[in-house]
């Protein structure tokens, strides 16, 4: 039996603003495995961006227990185990493309193939052209082409995408995701993308509907051709 | 909208609403308490420089001048709190029979004294031995004629015979020159010596004594008023004062038509005030400005520490379709809010100030200040955050706003070498002033007109900020190039992400420079002024030890010499060491001045001496010379001149002799000039081997005995009062008492306060330069230290992103700060050397400050990155949402 890379128990989050007690994500229980390629469904506000994080361990849940059991313990996931792409652009602006791309693996310590590994990554979003550029030079898809390169750079087992063609008109949201599943194509690596696009969801082999932060559905699709 | 964009800037930024207050509050802060400072000093100076003048004027009447007239047009002229009649004498000698022997002294004065002089005027008489009631003798004259009290002295009076006295009591004349000026002189003459014998009766006594010489010689005596002015009308800068006394004398001379005239005390006083109190002002403007200008650079980079992000925030409402009108009003009420919060703590700041060191009614007596520095604080806010509103609004597009700036061509200063240029003029103004000799103030003897070169501040403040701004240059051009080389310095620190932290603070480099170029500013203010500072105190120490002599100071005469109690002396707890020294009166041609004997291979086991003592030697070098022939002397620069002496040339001077009490010529060899010596005067004296002058004199009686101490000296003043009792006429004290005198007049500007309040303030700034700018700045970027955490960086792996940006602004500015500071410092020192008696060989380093500073520094930066790490490394998932 394969072992799942995330499996969560009613898990839930909410978060006291004021005097009021706010529901992000109510209890849900799912798991992820190898290969998946899972569309996060849901309008704004819904608790996609949530899930992901807790998934992504940057936040913990207020209710229920959340492992990764064939990722390692909690704390010691990323940036190895897991990559992230995030909705708004998040290259540090200090560090050219190159730089912003080996980040993962100089925390990981791999500084000798670095540089070498981060190139590949931007050639295979097709930006190996741009690998000493700051981020201030570059166009929104740009941005999230170099971001899905970074996220891609330490060959993690699930890729988190939160909204990554959100800010993109959409010729360019499906360059970007077309980058993202050729990327993905010869390898196992599980990837749930958030997304209120119905066009992404219909790309990916399961949708997952988020709603008033429930967690209430979770659909087969037939992957787009 | 404006209370939306209010509310939303009051409920999520607080953190850096309350540090950008905080920033605008120090530089109100020490506006104020700068100015509220200067006013209380300012107010107090005429106050200080006059409380201390014995007899305010001296009017002389002129014979068969109408005394009643007189004082009639006195009490027109002036409001007077004190006025009293004195009788002046001249008398061919004094004479006094020691056994078989008579004693004869030369011309002398006798004066009348009435009665409730002493208490109307306490500083003029000291009572060194005996009663008040009857003839009073000055401690020289009596031992010119070796009488105490109860002896006999005859009284050679002029055109009528003798007349005996007996002595009731021994004196000292501490005000002896202005007691007997020649009232009447052009101005520019020079002084007149004081009589060398000097006898004083009850007024009464005096007239039964002198009305009959007065019949045969009226031009041997004259009667003086001794007047005590009001001084609550005088104006507070004793440049005005002097003016308003000179022209009341003028005043009262015009009324009286010549039958009186002023010996103005007072005048005399506050002209010699004039100069201290400019180089006051000067100082003022030396030392309190540069802490302005640092705390508005302070200001204006806490306020634009938030510009990238304000930037962004007001590109997005720019494209949301606000107006540039509607931008402006939501950058003004950031502007407003920081300012009117900086004011409210600044002047917080500034009262709590006033209560610490002076008086609270001077904040409120500055009330210009108080007002000018809250209109500068919310200028400097708006400048940091509306004038880039504007321009933005005006020029920039809205994805150049939203833009990082990395790549932002060099500033307009570096394009034009503005610090290449100010450096420049530093050299130039410091090159002409220090080259030429001549002084930052001007306050010349008997002229109105004083003047301060003010231009001479472009020395100092043309090297500390074109210094600053090479730094901030260098800095720009060593980590655009040098990013190789930075990563090999990081490494111990960075590990495999130096090269990385190394590319991020180079590209960074336009921020980086700033604080460095702040950290050096914030250093070199600090490090400069405590320099000067400690420098000033060693020197005021210099002149107190001159003054007393030694740590303590045991004064007789040749009589009662305290040199018979060395041992017991010496043998005191807390005496570290106790050396003899005579002190003589010698006639150098008619001159009569003060002749020191010391042993010059043991005087600076008691007391140190320094260099600057001597001219064209160092003091080793001239007490070797007097070691190296018993006869050799050293005389005063006047003295040197006055007779062209050459060293080797013979010099006669002449000494009283024991066996005779008669003055003898005693041959000594000239071998060098003495600027100072221990207790000397600073005008005319001289320097000579104690074994010659004893074997020449008759007597070694040593009147001097100096201390150094290595315990408490007041106990060994104490100790040594208690020894010296049976002694007459003995006089011990210390060198505090002595510090306390000095620091107390105005000889000495008084630069505590303003000092203290910078030393603190530096303090202040380099904290704030190091933490809270810091933190700013770094909070400014959180959003890039959370994308690391998210990205799984280490506490370790945030912490060399951190500590390496922390290490460079701190490390680089603190260093090359330290460096202009010193150099600052060394500057002020040259252009000031006129609040320096004597002279600084060296600066004085402050160590335990400059520690303080550094520990602030280290403490405020470790502090900056601890906080920003612990928000770093827990991501903050909104923030992560956000762009």
């Amino acid at each position: 039996m394969t072992t799942p890379l995330v499996e969560a128990v009613g898990v839930g989050r909410s978060f006291r603003l004021g005097g009021q007690v706010i529901e992000a994500l109510l209890p849900a229980s799912f798991e992820v495995f190898p290969g998946d390629r899972i569309a996060l469904m849901g309008p704004s506000g819904s608790g996609k961006s949530t899930l992901l994080h807790l998934m992504a361990d940057l936040d913990v849940p207020s209710t229920g227990r959340l492992t990764w059991p064939a990722l390692g313990a909690s704390g010691r996931l990323r940036p190895g185990r897991i990559g992230m792409v995030f909705q708004a652009s998040s290259l540090l602006p200090m560090l050219d493309l190159a730089e912003n791309v080996a980040l993962p693996l100089l925390l990981q310590g791999h500084t000798q193939e670095a540089r070498e590994r981060a190139l590949q990554a931007l050639d295979a979003v097709g930006l190996g052209s741009l690998a000493d550029k700051l981020p201030e030079e570059l166009s929104g898809g740009q941005a999230q082409r170099v971001g899905l390169a970074r996220a891609l750079v330490g060959r993690p087992k699930l890729i988190l995408a939160d909204e990554p063609t959100g800010q993109l008109d959409h010729a360019t949201a499906r360059h970007v995701l077309d980058a993202l599943l050729a990327a993905l194509e010869a390898t196992d690596a599980a990837l749930i993308v958030a997304t209120h696009d119905a066009e992404i969801g219909a790309r990916l082999r399961s949708v997952w509907y988020l709603s008033h932060g429930s967690l209430h559905s979770e659909l087969e699709v037939e992957p787009a051709t | 909208m404006i209370g939306i964009w209010g509310k939303g800037l009051l409920g999520s930024r607080q953190g850096r609403l309350f540090g950008a207050m905080l920033g605008v509050g120090l530089t109100i802060g020490l506006i104020v308490a700068v100015g509220s400072f200067t006013v209380a000093a300012s107010g107090t100076m005429t106050a200080r420089a006059v409380a201390d003048v014995p007899v305010d004027w001296q009017i002389e009447l002129v014979p068969g001048a109408d005394a009643a007239a007189v004082n009639e047009a006195l009490d027109k002229a002036v409001k007077r709190r004190a006025l009293a009649t004195v009788g002046y004498a001249s008398v061919a000698g004094f004479a006094a029979r020691t056994g078989q022997t008579v004693q004869n002294t030369g011309a002398g004065k006798v004066i009348g004294v009435p009665p409730g002089y002493r208490e109307t005027f306490p500083h003029q008489i000291q009572l060194l031995l005996g009663t008040w009631d009857g003839a009073l003798i000055a401690q020289q004259t009596a031992a010119n004629l070796h009488v105490g009290v109860g002896d006999p002295v005859s009284i050679e009076r002029l055109g009528v015979g003798p007349t005996q006295v007996t002595v009731a009591g021994i004196v000292s004349l501490p005000n002896a020159d202005s007691m007997f000026q020649a009232i009447g002189m052009p101005k520019g003459a020079g002084p007149q010596a004081p009589p060398d014998n000097v006898l004083l009766l009850p007024l009464a006594q005096w007239h039964a004594l002198f009305d009959p010489q007065t019949s045969v010689r009226p031009d041997s005596v004259r009667s003086q008023l001794h007047v005590g002015l009001t001084h609550s009308g005088l104006a507070r800068d004793p440049a005005q004062a002097y003016l308003q006394v000179e022209r009341m004398a003028n005043n009262f001379e015009a009324r009286v038509a010549g039958s009186a005239l002023v010996g103005n005390n007072l005048a005399a006083r506050l002209e010699g005030a004039r100069a201290d109190a400019l180089y006051a002002r000067v100082l003022f403007l030396f030392l309190g400005v540069p802490g302005i200008v640092l705390a508005a650079l302070f200001t204006l980079a806490v306020a634009t520490s938030g510009l990238a992000r304000r930037r962004r925030e007001e590109a997005l409402l720019r494209t949301r379709g606000a107006s540039g009108t509607q931008i402006l009003k939501l950058a003004g009420i950031e502007a407003g809010v920081i300012g009117a919060g900086g004011v409210l703590a600044g002047w917080g700041l500034a009262a709590l100030a006033a209560l610490a060191w002076w008086e609270i009614s001077t904040f409120t007596a500055a009330l210009a200040w108080v007002v000018t520095a809250a209109v500068a604080g919310l200028l400097l806010a708006a400048c940091g955050i509306l004038l880039p509103a504007w321009r933005d609004a005006r020029q920039s597009t809205v994805a150049a706003a939203r833009g990082s700036g990395l790549r932002a061509p060099a500033p307009l200063w570096q394009r034009l070498y503005v610090d290449i240029a100010l450096l420049g003029l530093s050299a130039i103004v410091f090159w002409l002033i220090a080259g030429t000799g001549y002084q930052v103030v001007v306050a010349p003897e008997g002229v109105p007109q004083t003047a301060v070169h003010y231009d001479a501040f472009l020395a100092p403040l043309g090297l500390w900020i074109g210094a600053g701004l090479l730094v901030m240059r260098l800095m720009r051009l060593g980590l655009e190039r040098g990013r190789e080389g930075l990563a090999r310095l990081l490494a111990p620190l960075a590990g495999g992400l130096a090269p990385v932290v190394a590319a991020a603070l180079a590209r960074q480099k336009d921020l980086i420079a700033r604080g460095v170029a702040l950290v050096t500013l914030a250093f070199a203010f600090a490090v400069s002024i405590a320099v000067f500072n400690t420098t000033y105190r060693a020197q005021a120490l210099v002149d107190a030890q001159l003054t007393n002599g030694a740590d303590v100071t045991v004064t007789g005469s040749t009589g009662a010499p305290p040199a018979q109690l060395l041992q017991g002396l010496a043998a005191l707890p807390g005496v570290a060491a106790a050396e003899p020294m005579m002190h003589r009166y010698a006639y150098v041609g008619t001159d009569l001045q003060d002749m020191y004997g010391i042993d010059p291979a043991r005087i600076a086991r008691a007391t140190p001496m320094s260099d600057a003592y001597f001219a064209g030697m160092s003091a080793r070098e001239a007490l070797a010379r007097l070691a190296a022939r018993p006869d050799a002397v050293l005389v005063s620069e006047e003295t040197a001149q006055t007779f062209e002496l050459q060293p080797g040339d013979l010099l006669n001077v002449r000494l009283q002799s024991a066996v005779d009490h008669k003055y003898h010529v005693v041959p000594f060899h000239y071998v060098g000039i003495a600027r100072e010596f221990p207790t000397a005067p600073r005008d005319s004296f001289l320097v000579a081997n104690a074994s010659y002058m004893g074997r020449m004199t008759g007597t070694d009686a040593a009147e001097v005995v100096l201390l150094r101490t290595r315990g408490d000296p007041e106990a060994v003043a104490a100790g040594a009062r208690k020894l010296a009792a049976p002694l007459p006429g003995i006089q011990v004290s210390t060198l505090g008492e002595t510090r306390r005198l000095i620091g107390s007049s105005l000889t000495s500007v008084d630069l505590r306060g303003l000092t203290a309040l910078e030393l603190g303030f530096a303090v202040l700034m380099i904290a704030g330069v190091t933490g809270l700018i810091l933190l700013l700045g770094l909070a400014e970027r959180r959003r890039s230290f959370t994308i690391l955490a998210a990205l799984g960086a280490k506490p370790a792996q945030l912490g060399a992103f951190l500590w390496s940006e922390a290490l460079v602004i701190v490390g680089a500015g603190a260093a090359s700060g330290a460096a202009i500071g010193f150099a600052v410092a060394e500057v002020l020192v040259k252009l000031l050397s006129g609040v320096f008696d004597p002279p600084p060989e060296a600066l004085s380093i402050p160590w335990p400050y400059l520690i303080t500073v550094a520990v602030a520094a280290v403490a405020c930066t470790a502090a900056a990155v601890r906080v920003m790490l612990a928000l770093a490394r827990k991501p903050d998932p909104l923030a992560l949402r956000r762009e």
